[in-house]
């Protein structure tokens, strides 16, 4: 086991950590623990295991590391931001948008279930640890990684800051910082605490999810609302501070520099700047206050759940024997399903995907087609926004693979199955049924409500190539029989693979608006994705495992 | 409710204290955990329905019950993983919903399931655990290697807990329950995995940590060990205790030669055979 370096930074912190009643070398110890174990990979049940790691000592290299890029990249562009000039609080605002924007995502999606574990219960909780201690452990678990993100995607932005603007603002910049990470994971925590609380039993395990997809949808808002504030005139912008802009966060990291910077002491200025200062704070120490609560409360999670009622599980059945093309599909099919409804870690990795993708398509539409209203919609080709819909196939696609009870997957090898086809096909057919399809039917009615009833060919059109799309994703993703695998704590989703796909969705989205422009050719088209959907699904889940 | 709460232990000659004085040798000990009208409910069902215990130390006893009687549920919350139940928990004189750790130290736990992290070597997760319960990491991994080498496991010690067999496994579990030396072990099926001759090391080691005084919770569905190994034997169904007392003293009041049969006695089975039959016939079916 190592001795890591950022733990050694953590001992400069061990009188603070006494004096919040957390026993420090405990707490330490439980880190190390889980770092390490973050860098190990679990060896599966399916496939080659390793022999050379299986010793201690072998390389042991954290996948995290790897993703990190993909932020610095955003860092490098939010930096022009910085660069700009000196209209702080547009520049700086905007900034802490996209990084919070940024974190956040992580954390809701990759990070969650790290707040919530339930799994160690039986290993950590039967110890002599107060509870003080292993909530600690769990934010420091969570913070390390923040802090590697935040690093990723502020490097660049601080040294142009330092070069641009001088070191009070490299500073400035730098403090700020750390007070929105504290803000983001004390906010996130105290969400997850309030609705561990508030709510019991199999209501609780559904509740966290929502809270996950209003999270999501709500950080892309807010987002949506940060750049709003701001009016291009003549390539000025405009600021004007009003009351209510206080519930826009990122604004409050935007408002120091021109008290400090610009000496501009505006009333609301000062109010944000404080904001930014003391609600961090006061949030976390109210978190610190019910940390022992939020771990008491998620036994809650683990609690076997009132007995329900046996459904016959008629209408699924019905539903893989109309979709299912052999019995080994329909019972893949089944399954599949009935997995994607239970595994709770399947749920809290993708359903803040799913909160963006239902909120994307309508974001696009306010910010790029409202110069009239919505009256102005009808006649417009805005409608092919929808193909961002499709934007959580990828992350789906990518999640099938794991499962908290990985160590099932023996049945695979165990039951007499030569050929995995109808097993990878029913399992992506639930997927899309489950998911993708009733995302695609809400988000397609409301789009039909808006552009009228002379879309639904093309909204057609659009759910074909996503369905085409789903395969092609999955051909190009996915090498693992579904839930087969292990979650493993920082779990990045795999962003440079993502790229290739983002292209892919977005030549859908072109090849349909040339459609668009040729009479019948959205027919046309429609008939190639037809044909193009049957060789797919016939072919494209050969040769695997 | 058969038998009474004291008991007699005449068939663990190691037990330091007097058979002769069965009925009121408790009276000058204190029990080492005490339950009262405990109850738990998960939803409207009941699991737990108001259990009544008074354990002593050096006792080593059988705690058993058809699947979802609540056994693990009670040592469940003995140890504070489960909270919200009613009534009055005492161990060691402290309950587990005060919030307070300390005497968790003095107890051991094998749980039902062989759960740990299992991404560490054998060496690494033994000192981690003795570290959590307040050892000094060089003692806990020391006394780890040389429990390892008791068990026949030397050689793995440096390998990830991923690879090992149930049986090492479940030895790696038994050692990080007795690492801190504990008073109280709770044991949830020990011996499973365990090949024949670890079972004998490992009934052998209960009971020497009993003559020494400690109290060992031991529920298992395997009726002759528990029948050989305890010398008190509490039966749980439906949420309540339903018999209590030496494995002699059940044996006296239900007229049935083995635990087996006290068992299927007391918790009202005697069909066996038809349900046998009948589940056969359903198999060949197909």
């Amino acid at each position: 086991m190592n001795e890591m370096r950022s733990l050694r930074v953590l001992d400069r912190f061990r009188k603070l950590f006494d004096k919040l009643g957390v026993n420090y070398p405990v707490m330490r110890r439980i880190l190390q623990v889980k770092l390490t174990m973050d860098g190990r990979r679990v060896p599966t049940i399916i496939g080659k295991s390793r022999k050379k790691d299986q010793q201690d000592g072998g390389t042991e290299k954290n996948q995290f590391f790897g993703s990190l890029w993909l932020y610095l990249i955003f860092g490098a562009f939010s930096s022009m931001f910085v660069a700009l000039g000196d209209n702080f609080i547009f520049q700086m605002s905007l900034v802490f948008g996209i990084f919070m924007f940024m974190i956040m995502t992580s954390l809701i999606s990759d990070f969650s279930s790290v707040l919530l574990d339930i799994r160690d219960r039986n290993i950590l909780s039967t110890k002599p640890i107060n509870r003080r201690t292993i909530a600690m452990a769990k934010m420091l678990h969570i913070c390390f990684y923040m802090f590697f993100l935040t690093g990723a995607i502020a490097v660049v932005p601080l040294v142009v800051g330092l070069i641009r603007h001088g070191v009070g603002f490299f500073l400035l910049f730098l403090a700020e910082l750390i007070v929105m990470d504290l803000l983001i994971v004390v906010f996130t925590a105290l969400i997850y605490l309030g609705v561990l609380k508030l709510f019991d039993g199999e209501k609780l395990k559904d509740f966290i999810n929502y809270v996950q997809i209003g999270l999501t949808i709500g950080i892309a808002l807010g987002y949506q609302l940060l750049v709003r504030l701001f009016d291009f005139v003549d390539l000025q912008v405009m600021f004007h501070p009003k009351w209510w802009q206080f519930v826009i966060v990122p604004i409050w990291f935007g408002a120091p520099y021109e008290v400090l910077l610009h000496g501009d002491f505006h009333p609301l200025y000062l109010l944000f700047s404080l904001l930014a200062v003391c609600v961090p704070i006061l949030a976390f120490m109210l978190y610190l206050k019910l940390m022992p609560s939020l771990e008491k409360n998620l036994q809650k999670l683990a609690d076997p759940g009132s007995r329900k009622k046996e459904g016959t599980g008629k209408w699924l059945r019905t539903i893989s024997g109309l979709l299912g093309s052999s019995p080994q599909e329909r019972v893949f099919f089944r399954f599949a399903w009935t997995m994607m409804g239970n595994e709770r870690e399947f749920k809290l990795k993708v359903y803040p995907s799913l909160g963006f993708s239902l909120i994307f398509p309508f974001i696009f539409l306010l910010t790029s087609g409202m110069e009239h209203g919505l009256s102005g919609l009808p006649g417009t080709k805005l409608y092919l926004f929808i193909y961002f819909c499709a934007m959580l196939v990828p992350n789906v696609i990518l999640m099938l693979k794991y499962s908290g009870s990985y160590k099932a997957a023996w049945i695979y090898r165990v039951l007499p199955i030569g050929d995995f086809t109808p097993v990878y096909r029913g399992t992506l057919i639930a997927a899309v049924v489950r998911l993708i399809l009733p995302l695609y039917a809400v988000i397609g009615t409301v789009f039909a409500i808006l552009f009228g009833a002379n879309i639904i060919p093309d909204l057609i059109v659009a759910g074909l190539a996503i369905l085409a799309y789903t395969v092609l994703s999955f051909a190009y993703l996915s090498k693992a029989l579904p839930f087969s695998e292990r979650f493993e704590t920082a779990q990045q989703s795999d962003g440079l693979r993502m790229i290739p796909l983002m292209l892919l969705l977005l030549g859908f989205g072109m090849v349909h608006f040339a459609a668009t422009l040729v009479s019948f050719g959205v027919y046309v088209y429609a008939a190639v994705l037809l044909a193009a959907n049957w060789v797919l699904w016939q072919k494209a889940f050969s040769g695997k495992s | 409710m058969i038998g009474n709460n004291g008991y007699s232990n005449s068939n663990n000659p190691n037990n330091p204290n007097n058979p002769s004085e069965a009925t009121g040798q408790f009276s000058h000990k204190e029990p080492v955990i005490t339950l009262r009208d405990l109850r738990m409910r998960f939803g409207e069902r009941y699991v737990l329905n108001g259990i009544d215990l008074d354990v002593f130390p050096g006792q080593i006893i059988g705690y058993i019950g058809p699947n979802g009687a609540g056994k693990s549920t009670t040592v469940k919350i003995m140890l504070g993983l489960v909270e919200r139940y009613t009534g009055e928990v005492r161990v060691f004189g402290a309950s587990p919903s005060d919030g307070g750790v300390d005497y968790k130290k003095r107890i051991g736990y094998v749980p039902e399931v062989a759960e740990m992290y299992d991404t560490l070597t054998a060496r690494e997760y033994l000192t981690f655990i003795g570290e959590l319960y307040g050892l000094a990491a060089e003692d806990a991994e020391s006394k780890a290697r040389r429990l390892m080498e008791m068990f026949g496991l030397r050689d793995v010690i440096n390998v990830r807990i991923a690879t090992f067999s149930k049986g090492m496994k479940q030895k790696v579990l038994i050692i990080s329950s007795l690492l801190h030396n504990p008073d109280i072990l709770f044991l949830d099926e020990p011996l499973s995995g365990l090949d024949a001759n670890s079972v004998m090391v490992v009934k052998e080691i209960l009971a020497l940590l009993a003559a020494q005084g400690k109290t060992i919770f031991y529920s298992s569905h395997i009726m002759d060990v528990v029948e050989k190994i305890s010398d008190r034997i509490i039966l749980l169904d439906g949420g309540r205790i339903v018999a209590d007392g030496s494995f002699e003293q059940l044996q006296g009041q239900s007229q049935e030669g083995s635990l087996e049969q006290i068992f299927n006695q007391l918790t009202g089975f005697n069909e066996h055979r038809e349900i046998a039959e009948q589940f056969v016939s359903i198999v060949q079916e197909v």
